[in-house]
């Protein structure tokens, strides 16, 4: 599994169709039978990710995330929660992914390979 | 050649730029991006101009728009932007209303490109923005996108694109023979 990661509009959805993956391959859902998840950060929101989530997210090809840790403390208390769960979420994917991508300017810069 | 520099707030990105700017050529055209309506923005700008005091720059203002860069011609030397994230703002958030980020985007892209028709070498200063929880805001969210989007285009389109972090430059597309 590769585990995609970047700012907004950083390139990442488009560089993972460079990779061969069309737009009906990808989906922000777990259930959905696709090989690319989508902003996994949206899907941590409600809460962490439960031993059953776990075993579908690393069933993907590519896992594409928002980077979410490098601006101010957010000032409500939810967003930093979620922050941190965004945060640890992506530590712990990353030990289990083949390959971690981090998209600056749409440029692949590997953090593992 | 294209160079497009990015990195966090105050990394380090102006006096890098500078200097990969100065190793390109001897006529070296700064256009400034700063809007000088408040004292933080004029002591930034006093900064800024300190920074790269004795480097031959001649300026052109550019707050909202490349075209002033781009009126006279052919300059040949180098451009350096600074920077896309500054230019974006003024673009999208003019004094009177509000810009549609689509319009802003196709403009000061088409802008960027008619950059390389004035000038031999062009390097361009970015800002990482984008990696942080705030862009809920609609005028954030579209900024984030205008300036995340030029960046990509303008990526595709540079020879060396540079990220750099604690004044340190890394190299992420091309080669720098120097760094």
């Amino acid at each position: 599994m590769m585990l995609v990661t970047g700012g907004i509009a950083s390139g990442k959805r488009t560089y993972v169709r460079a990779l061969g993956y069309a737009n009906e391959q990808m989906d922000g859902c777990l259930d959905a039978p696709c090989p690319v998840l989508l902003d996994l950060d949206e899907l941590l929101r409600a809460g962490d990710l439960d031993e059953r989530d776990w075993e579908r997210l690393l069933c993907k090809e590519v896992v594409v995330c928002h980077e979410v840790g490098m601006g101010v403390v957010p000032m409500d208390a939810a967003d930093r929660a979620w922050r941190e769960r965004v945060g640890a979420t992506c530590a712990r994917l990353a030990r289990e992914a083949s390959e971690v991508v981090r998209v600056v300017c749409g440029i692949p810069v590997f953090l593992k390979r | 050649m294209i160079a497009l520099v990015t990195g966090g707030a105050s990394s380090g990105k102006s006096a890098f730029a500078e200097k990969l700017a100065c190793s390109l050529a001897d006529t070296r055209t700064y256009l400034a991006t700063m809007r000088d309506d408040c004292d933080e923005a004029r002591s930034r700008i006093v900064r800024h101009q300190r920074l790269r005091q004795g480097l031959g720059f001649g300026t052109v203002e550019c707050p909202d728009s490349l075209r002033p860069a781009c009126a006279k011609g052919w300059h040949g030397g180098v451009a350096l932007l600074e920077d896309l994230g500054n230019l974006c703002s003024n673009a999208l958030f003019p004094p009177c209303g509000r810009a549609s980020a689509d319009d802003v985007l196709a403009r000061l892209d088409a802008e960027l490109s008619m950059l390389q028709t004035a000038f031999e070498h062009v390097v361009v200063v970015t800002v990482e923005a984008g990696c942080a929880a705030d862009g809920t805001h609609a005028s954030t969210a579209d900024w984030l996108r205008v300036v995340g989007a030029l960046g990509c285009a303008l990526a595709e389109r540079s020879d060396v694109v540079v990220e750099v972090a604690c004044g340190i430059p890394c190299v992420i597309k091309g080669r720098l023979s120097w760094t």
